[in-house]
């Protein structure tokens, strides 16, 4: 990671990125959910 | 002689980059820390000037020295620019430097994506204010953006709407690095209950950021298409509801006020007690009432808008759950002053002003209880009693917390003690301006001022006059706030690792300044144990 200090195991990396991609997953389905939604509800 | 040397050189691990190459590709929290305080006092400047001219429109009746126009363009954009470039950035910047220290961390556990959070921000508020420039001038329907209103803007319109998913990117970007952060980085040893309770009021603030941003972005998107694509979400003549653009917007706009307020919460609840001198009075029922506000804040929305005609049992349902935020809140304010309560108190700039927060927030609290009252609300609603309201709850609240922090931490951050008498100064200028500028607007939404007008009738000018007068003087006094940072950064006596005298918690474990990396080794049960003093 650049000029920063990592996470220091392995394994907390490992649950760091797991993290990371759920909560990345999340905040996607909810901020894209909306606006997809708003598009199809849009386009009948 | 040279081996030690040598070794000593490696014992800081302080490999930072130089130059702009520091800032522009900064990975460590401390640097994006900074930056976002650094923009966020930026916006709050500019957010100020922008109240400045509203309150020199409204020193007298008569339109003196902007347009109708531009002054609902500069209501609106003070609003837009305080609340999503001083106010958030501010407590994110706070948030950067304090997290990894107060959870034995080395860093953030995503430093690229931290990059990226901040530096979309400038681009954010570059194009919103840009939009002063372009026909039409900058949007002027109000930070809600109620539509059929805001359909109207010219072409600032798209800026705002783009400049407002950036924002909302850029947040949620940055609370799930502050969730990754607390829920993963945190040393062995650092319970969740052994969270100092910055870290705690951060870690529900960051998930009201990833449950209400979204649905923000989902309302101005459908703004966007009702104006470019012929959607008609919010338009009556082809189907849509108003009404219900503002039942999403406040879906999201009331959890977005305790965004914005926890964190002083926080904060509050660490300075009390250091300069008490005693542990946190009930730290479990702390977090709990964080927990419950954070919780209630989901469904209290309808109070912002009560006088749309709703069914009585909606009207009585947002009327209660509104009140029931007194009693979470209470126990806040209950344990805050029983943490005083017999201590050996001592009255520094952080004290004082996490004092006024307390005294201040409690007013902007009481006078939201009577907003909540319907019936009374009705009476209220779209007065200057609103906008007395909602300032207590976020000048002396918010920025009042912010400052507190600041006040707290910068000896910490420097390795300097700034000047404490300039610093008192400032306190008291602020403390006494900010009730000369708020109070007042109290009495003139109960005598039936409207909010959000570049002119009034004759018998509202005194106590405008004595508002604006406080604007004037709150705005100048601070200038002070930079200054006194400036020269603290520049030198100053010398720190320990303590600032203060009854500080307690990992942050005041490390060297003052803090090395470039915060714990690249944790710190052992006995150091935690020690720092959590509750």
């Amino acid at each position: 990671m650049s000029s920063s200090v990592a996470p220091e195991s392995a394994e907390q990396r490992r649950r760091v990125r797991r993290s990371a991609i759920a909560w990345l997953l999340v905040a996607a389905l909810f901020y894209f959910g909306f606006i997809v939604l708003t598009l199809v509800r849009a386009a009948k | 002689m040279a081996d030690l040397a040598h070794a000593d050189t490696h014992d800081d691990h302080d490999h930072k980059p130089h130059g702009w190459r520091r800032w522009v590709y900064a990975t460590n929290h401390k640097d994006i820390g900074t930056m976002y305080l650094i923009f966020a006092c930026t916006m709050f400047f500019i957010g100020g000037a922008m109240a400045m001219v509203i309150r020199l429109e409204l020193f007298k009746p008569g339109l003196q020295f902007v347009d109708p126009q531009f002054f609902n363009s500069m209501t609106t954009m003070h609003a837009l620019i305080m609340i999503f470039g001083a106010v958030m950035p501010g407590w994110t910047g706070l948030a950067n430097w304090m997290i990894p220290m107060q959870t034995g961390a080395p860093d953030m556990a995503l430093p690229r994506l931290n990059n990226f959070s901040f530096w979309i921000l400038p681009f954010a508020f570059t194009l919103l204010l840009s939009s002063l420039f372009v026909p039409g001038g900058a949007p002027a329907g109000g930070w809600t953006m109620y539509p059929p209103l805001v359909l109207q803007t010219g072409a600032s319109f798209p800026m705002l709407i783009f400049a407002i998913h950036l924002m909302g990117a850029s947040s949620i970007l940055g609370a799930i690095n502050v969730v990754v952060t607390i829920m993963n980085m945190r040393a062995p040893g650092m319970t969740l209950l052994r969270m100092p309770l910055f870290v705690w009021t951060w870690l529900i603030t960051a998930y009201l950021l990833i449950a209400v941003m979204p649905v923000l972005a989902g309302a101005v998107t459908m703004l966007l298409t009702d104006h470019f694509f012929g959607t008609t979400f919010f338009t009556a003549a082809g189907g849509g509801d108003p009404v219900m653009f503002q039942h999403i917007f406040w879906f999201f706009g009331h959890p977005e006020v305790y965004i914005l307020i926890l964190p002083a919460f926080g904060i509050v609840s660490e300075i009390i007690p250091t300069f008490s001198r005693k542990p946190l009075f009930g730290y479990e029922a702390m977090v709990y009432a964080v927990a419950s506000i954070a919780f209630l804040s989901f469904i209290v929305w309808a109070h912002h808008m009560f006088t749309v005609g709703m069914p009585l049992a909606a009207q009585l349902f947002f009327m209660l759950s509104t009140m029931l935020i007194a009693v979470p809140t209470g126990v806040k304010v209950f344990n805050w002053t029983a943490t005083m309560w017999k201590g050996s108190l001592s009255f520094e700039p952080p004290m004082l002003f996490a004092l006024a927060f307390l005294f201040l927030f409690s007013i902007g609290g009481f006078s939201g209880l009577m907003l909540a009252i319907v019936p009374a609300d009705y009476q209220y609603q779209d007065t200057y009693f609103v906008v007395a309201h909602f300032h207590y709850v976020l000048v002396p609240g918010a920025i009042f917390g912010m400052m507190a922090g600041v006040y707290y931490w910068l000896p910490k951050w420097t390795g300097n003690m700034y000047d404490l008498k300039l610093a008192t100064w400032h306190f008291w200028l602020s403390t006494i301006f900010v009730n000369v500028l708020f109070f007042p607007q109290h009495f003139l939404g109960l005598a039936g001022m409207p909010r959000r007008i570049p002119d009034y009738a004759v018998q509202f000018t005194d106590w405008n006059m004595v508002s604006s007068l406080g604007g004037f003087g709150f705005g100048l006094s601070q200038l002070l706030f930079p200054y006194i940072i400036w020269k603290c950064v520049h030198g100053g006596e010398r720190i320990g690792n303590k600032a203060w005298e009854g500080a307690h918690g990992l942050e005041w474990e490390l060297p003052s300044p803090p090395p470039y990396h915060s714990w690249t080794t944790p710190p052992s049960d006995a150091v935690i144990a020690r720092g959590a003093a509750h």
